[in-house]
């Protein structure tokens, strides 16, 4: 791996970002919307039952952002690529798959992370919520593990999208709304239904949610060892689809894929 | 050492069940400051060899050497060979949201090219391409858009270039410019080319050499000149102004293949190899044959094109 062509690719997809309104949009826009209406349910709730969701509600949106932006940054820069016919031009280079992979997987980062803070700051300013008031080691730890789980579902699309071109873009898209519900995002593991609880059990996300939830409702101290657990489901779940990306290179050579962008 | 070489080539696609053999069994090679030519019909499996050949599409079997290495070997030879090399065609563009200027900052970068802005510069103004340079490739004209592809195929100071129909859109003027500034380019650099066109004056005009391909596989590898040599036929148009009838005699008399003829016309074959014409034409003067006007049509690259594409076998 090269820095000089890692530091190529995160300029090109800067300028692609500075260059259009849709990829600002995409950084604000939704993560405010649901802002808005997690918030806003949250009152509701609260004047049913005297029961305040707030910060749950707040820090799963918040949080949440990891996954959302990570996977979908990551499948979208690559579609754009296929859209614009340039993996021609960018497979042609010197640039190695490694720091094709780095370079998105660490745009979509800085991306997520500008959503981050700026979700932080209108919770803040709109409902006083303080993200802070969770222990710093939790959300450091929560921010690794999501984005890492962010990266393993947007590479899982890029690798469909190198097997099968454009044609399963939906995907990029919808892939993350699939695995929101089973994630315990908003409401605990106890509740969901039992037929979809093993599946929770085994998504990684599900234990960084239900120790924020434990933690605001309860006041119970953050299990860490919960927390390694995730991590480590994650990792697995990385090297998988780390192996799968570089078997669809593989097959996009030989399909011609990367010639055709099609 | 040769700057490509090529052995045995084969690269199949699999299309729902279906074998299609895009290169089937070539050889080949291109010596260093060569421009090599490769010409044949749609599918014959030019563009598969050129990918092949800059690491897009992986081969079956075969060998290829690039430089001296055989980037096949390993992710680093391929690194390595990738810098040394570069591509152009105008079916590709860069990234449409990128405006040239940027586009071309980011692969500068990606090539690792010292003093990008009068790389850049000097690209931008070869390419008559300053005045648009901060314009989004997607608002660009495609003749535009293939200037600007050209302008990355050189950003590196390729020692081998491909350029696979590296002309398509451009209009006449600029066209000669693009062919004109290849030339000086190859001449003052060195640069081993391998080119792909469907303009057969272009081919002619540039490559030292050129492979005709068909159906995958290669067919003749020769010059332009000798290429033309295998058509044995001139066909020849007068327009006469006294004394039809005695032309028409002499033509009979020596067996000449006719065409067509009009009311003061004729249109007649003669080999191109040997003095017949010039035999024939003698004799014509000497019989009080007055002619007003004359064609003759050699043949070109384009009637070698017409008839290799449609003969099926091979013919070596
Ligand atoms: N990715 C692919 N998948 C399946 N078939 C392919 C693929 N790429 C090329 N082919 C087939 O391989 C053959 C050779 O195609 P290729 O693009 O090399 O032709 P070409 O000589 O460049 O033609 P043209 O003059 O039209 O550019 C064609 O029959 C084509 O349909
Ligand atoms: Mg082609």
């Amino acid at each position: 791996m090269k820095w000089y062509r890692i530091k190529a690719l995160l300029l090109k997809y800067f300028y692609i970002s500075i260059n259009s309104v849709d990829r600002w949009f995409d950084i604000f826009y939704w993560p405010v919307i649901d802002i808005f209406v997690w918030g806003f349910a949250s009152f509701y709730i609260k004047e049913l039952s005297n029961f305040n969701l707030l910060s749950v509600l707040m820090g799963g949106v918040i949080l949440w952002i990891f996954v959302w932006k990570s996977s979908q940054d990551i499948a979208t820069f690559v579609l754009e690529d296929f859209w614009a016919r340039n993996l021609y031009n960018l497979f042609s280079s010197p640039m190695r798959i490694s720091e094709h992979v780095t370079s998105i997987v660490l745009f979509a980062f800085i991306r997520g992370l500008i959503s981050f803070c700026f979700l932080i700051l209108l919770a803040f300013l709109l409902y006083s919520f303080n993200i802070f008031a969770l222990p710093i080691l939790f959300i450091a730890a929560a921010v690794f593990i999501l984005s890492l789980f962010g990266w393993v579902i947007g590479l899982f699309v890029v690798s469909l999208i190198l097997r099968f071109g454009q044609r399963i873009q939906i995907l990029a898209w919808s892939i993350v709304w699939v695995v929101q519900p089973f994630s315990c995002v908003f409401y605990p593991l106890s509740s969901i239904p039992s037929w979809a609880k093993p599946i929770a059990i085994f998504l990684p996300t599900t234990y960084v949610f239900e120790n924020m939830r434990a933690f605001f409702l309860e006041g119970r101290a953050i299990n860490y060892g919960e927390l390694l657990y995730s991590f480590i489901l994650t990792l697995f779940l990385m090297i998988i689809v780390g192996f799968f990306l570089y078997r669809s290179y593989a097959k996009a050579k030989q399909s011609g894929m990367l010639a055709k962008g099609d | 050492m040769d700057a490509i070489e090529v052995n045995n080539l084969v690269k199949s696609f699999r299309e729902k069940n279906k074998l299609i053999k895009a290169v089937d069994n070539i050889s080949f090679s291109v010596k260093k400051g060569e421009i090599f030519g490769l010409l044949g019909p749609n599918g014959a499996g030019k563009t598969t060899t050129l990918n092949i050949l800059n690491g897009l599409i992986s081969k079956d079997s075969g060998e290829i050497k690039i430089l001296g290495l055989d980037p096949e070997q390993n992710e680093l030879n391929w690194e390595s060979v990738k810098n040394k090399i570069n591509v152009s065609t105008a079916y590709y563009s860069l990234s449409e949201q990128l405006t040239i200027r940027q586009n071309l900052k980011v692969y500068a970068m990606l090539y690792n090219i010292k003093n990008i802005q009068e790389k850049i510069d000097q690209l931008l103004q070869m390419f008559e391409l300053k005045s648009l340079d901060n314009r989004k490739v997607v608002q660009l004209s495609s003749g535009e858009k293939t200037r600007v592809s050209l302008c990355k195929g050189f950003i590196n100071d390729p020692e081998v270039l491909f350029l696979d129909e590296c002309t398509v859109g451009l209009d006449p003027d600029i066209a000669e410019k693009t062919r004109e500034i290849i030339r000086d380019y190859q001449e003052q650099k060195g640069t081993t080319i391998i080119f792909t066109s469907h303009y057969m004056y272009e081919v002619e005009e540039l490559c030292n050499r050129i492979a005709f391909m068909n159906n995958g596989r290669i067919i003749k590898i020769d010059t332009a000149g000798n290429f033309k040599k295998l058509i044995k036929k001139t066909s020849i148009e007068l327009t006469i102004k006294e004394n039809y009838p005695a032309l028409m005699k002499i033509m009979k008399e020596r067996n000449i293949d006719i065409l067509s003829t009009g009311t003061n016309t004729v249109v007649f074959e003669v080999s191109s190899s040997t003095d017949q014409l010039y035999k024939l034409m003698n004799m014509i003067f000497k019989a009080g044959v007055k002619i007003s006007d004359m064609h003759m049509n050699k043949p070109t690259l384009e009637d070698i094109f017409i008839q290799f594409a449609r003969k099926k076998q091979r013919v070596r």
